[in-house]
């Protein structure tokens, strides 16, 4: 970072089917929780910056910066950013820029996402913009089908096997029993997951992150400090569609991203205490790991298996319930990981990661076209 | 909602597009599918075409089960239909050469062939290995030298104590001295089994009576099919004869050939001594019918 940038706080609305909600109000509560946890003055905050992907398809509205802006006495200006499901990680990183160049001093981040207002059918259309609309739509292929395409492959090449995916969601149920802000609170045991219904094969409901309403606000300062900084923010992206890559087993945006945020940190792989991770669907969840290096290609699962990412294993991942327990409001997944991450570092975590000072949140946009990793240390 | 101008622009990029066969990466069935796709599940297919561009594509519903590898042709076809009743049509796959099943399946066995050295073991494993390759892998030898058959036989080449290190640590699963061309230790690593296993194939390794005892002893007797080759010959005299004439030919020096000429004989006591080891006597009077013997034994 060319200066620091410090997290003061943030606050977010419960993530679930919010049908009482709209978007505005999403917007408006997730705000309001990160002005009050911060206890600074609405008028300190001099820009704004939104994250999110569907606002126009599924609530109707865009122009969602001055929506914002609107939001503060003081109108300060404004701008909405998009990536799709990585979203909230480009608002964070857009954030950093402008901070980092002094075009403001205390910026708040939004991540905002409202799905529930429109049919499954329209939502499952619409999250598909997130792929290449010339190359992978007309197939009338879904988002799921895409991930399902790589961990077909991924099954295929390194023989993993369907108990073992199951893992990956079992872990983050687990964890999100104790967060209050989760969409679903209730563990799930491996072998429920095996037997849910199948969505794209090999992919099965319960392998698949939700349809989630839900915002999370975050504010972050040059000027004010606090016990939590950004040590990195980078952005990774790659071929948008599946069809112009090498491989589909693997994505080069995280390796990019997670390489350039280390040497920006100055950190090692072995520095960081805990992880949020994009586990929007189980099989990715294997992908990221694999690439960021915390296991050789094909045998991330292992790290699942001997308890690794466990609370108090070597590598603790998504101690919130990650995408999959939470719910997963596509703009707002990224600041909400971020904002998880602070919790860890300041001790607020739902389940608290004993002694964690570096912490990493990894976001994804697309099938890995985009990747955002942002890394925060306690000071 | 259905962009009419974009609709017109694809079917004009399909009139040029070349109808092209191609081999499926990867697939997976919709179950739920997005507007205008109707109900039913559908298969989607990403495909490498011969071209060497990729495609992502819908199969077609008679087509054969989709599968990684599987050869694919073109076929227009209706892909939805439209809000006003109208069908768009598509370029859909299907296979017509499906993925080659394998000849025959294999348990997880280790094939162990077992014999004097020049009774023709690496020459059978040889001609196994390139006539199944899809089934059955040659397990990597560890030894303490570099095999002078260094380009056909994968082996891993490691230091005396380094070799001694994996004996103790357990990672290496049967080893033995080798006299074939001077004084040598050589093992086989588990790992490398296992890899092969993992691969769903069979693990052959060609191996003297101690290689052999050591394997029975850590992978348990039951897991290894055993095959002992025998040079042909009624006596131990005259197989030992046929062993000289087929080293002789190998153009070893005379003093490695006594040596192992003398090897053999015990060699050849042992095989009989530890009949208990081997599941099958083969006499390797023809490679071609060894071979055909051993894939009966396989199957």
């Amino acid at each position: 970072m060319l200066q620091p940038v410090y997290v003061l706080g943030g606050g977010q609305t419960k993530f679930g089917e919010l049908w009482d909600f709209s978007l505005a109000d999403l917007i408006r509560s997730a705000v309001d929780g990160a002005i009050a946890a911060t206890k600074i003055l609405p008028t300190d905050i001099d820009a704004v910056v939104i994250g999110n992907m569907l606002g126009g398809e599924t609530a109707e509205q865009a122009h969602l910066g001055t929506f914002c802006s609107s939001l503060l006495p003081h109108h300060p200006p404004a701008l909405r950013v998009e990536a799709a499901c990585a979203s909230g990680g480009i608002a964070i990183h857009t954030a950093c820029a402008l901070l980092e160049s002094n075009r403001a001093e205390t910026v708040l981040v939004i991540g905002a996402e409202k799905l529930t207002d429109v049919a499954g059918e329209l939502v499952t259309s619409a999250l598909m913009h997130a792929a290449d609309a010339e190359k992978d739509g007309p197939s009338g292929l879904t988002f799921p089908g895409i991930f399902a395409l790589t961990a077909t492959a991924y099954m295929h090449k390194y023989n993993l096997s369907r108990d073992d995916l199951s893992l990956v969601s079992a872990l983050s149920h687990k964890a999100a029993v104790k967060n209050p802000y989760a969409q679903f609170r209730k563990e799930i045991p491996a072998a429920s997951i095996s037997r849910s219904p199948l969505v794209a094969d090999p992919l099965r409901l319960l392998d698949c992150s939700p349809i989630t309403d839900g915002a999370a606000a975050l504010i972050l300062s040059t000027k004010h400090e606090s016990g939590v900084r950004l040590a990195a923010s980078q952005i990774g992206t790659e071929a948008l569609s599946l069809t112009d890559r090498a491989s589909i087993t693997s994505f080069t945006s995280t390796k990019t991203a997670f390489a350039n945020a280390l040497s920006e940190a100055g950190w090692k792989r072995n520095d960081i205490d805990a992880i949020e991770l994009h586990d929007c669907f189980s099989i990715a969840s294997l992908i990221h790991l694999e690439d960021m290096g915390f296991a050789p290609e094909g045998e991330a699962i292992q790290l699942y298996k001997q308890g690794d990412t466990d609370i108090d294993g070597a590598c603790p991942i998504n101690t919130s319930g990650g995408l999959k327990a939470c719910g997963h409001p596509i703009g707002a997944t990224g600041v909400k990981q971020v904002l998880d991450c602070f919790k860890q570092l300041t001790k607020q975590a739902p389940n608290q990661v004993q002694n964690a000072k570096r912490v990493l949140a990894h976001n994804l946009g697309g099938v890995g076209a985009t990747c955002t990793i942002h890394l925060l240390e306690s000071i | 909602m259905d962009r009419i101008p974009s609709l017109h622009r694809r079917t004009q990029a399909l009139s040029k597009t070349p109808l092209l066969r191609g081999t499926i990466l990867s697939f997976t069935t919709i179950h739920n599918p997005p507007k205008g796709f109707g109900s039913d599940a559908y298969t989607v297919a990403l495909i490498e075409k011969e071209d060497g561009t990729k495609v992502m594509a819908q199969m077609t519903p008679e087509s054969a089960p989709p599968a990684i590898g599987a050869i694919v042709a073109p076929r227009m076809r209706k892909i939805r239909t439209m809000e006003n009743g109208l069908f768009i049509n598509d370029l859909k796959y299907e296979v017509v050469v499906p993925v080659a099943t394998p000849l025959f399946t294999v348990r997880t066995y280790v094939l162990a062939l077992t014999g004097p050295s020049g009774v023709g073991k690496t020459t059978i494993s040889k001609a196994l290995l390139s006539m199944f390759s899809s089934v059955v892998e040659q397990v990597p030898m560890v030894t303490t030298r570099k095999l002078k058959s260094a380009h056909t036989e994968p082996h891993i080449v490691v230091s005396e104590t380094k070799f001694q290190a994996m004996i103790e640590s357990g990672e290496i699963v049967a080893h033995s001295t080798l006299t074939d061309s001077g004084q040598y230790s050589a093992g086989y690593r588990r790992k490398d089994i296992d890899l092969i296993w993992q691969k769903k194939k069979l693990p052959v390794v060609t191996t003297d009576i101690h290689l052999l005892e050591g394997l029975a002893k850590s992978l348990g007797r039951r897991t290894i099919l055993s095959c002992g080759l025998l040079p042909p010959g009624t006596s131990h005299r005259r197989m030992l004869s046929a062993l000289l004439h087929r080293l002789r030919s190998r153009e070893d020096s005379e003093l490695q050939i006594a040596e192992q000429i003398k090897n053999a004989k015990s060699h050849l006591e042992a095989l009989d001594s530890h009949a208990h080891l081997f599941d099958h006597m083969l006499v390797n009077e023809s490679v071609d019918h060894c071979v055909e013997t051993i894939r009966g034994i396989i199957e």
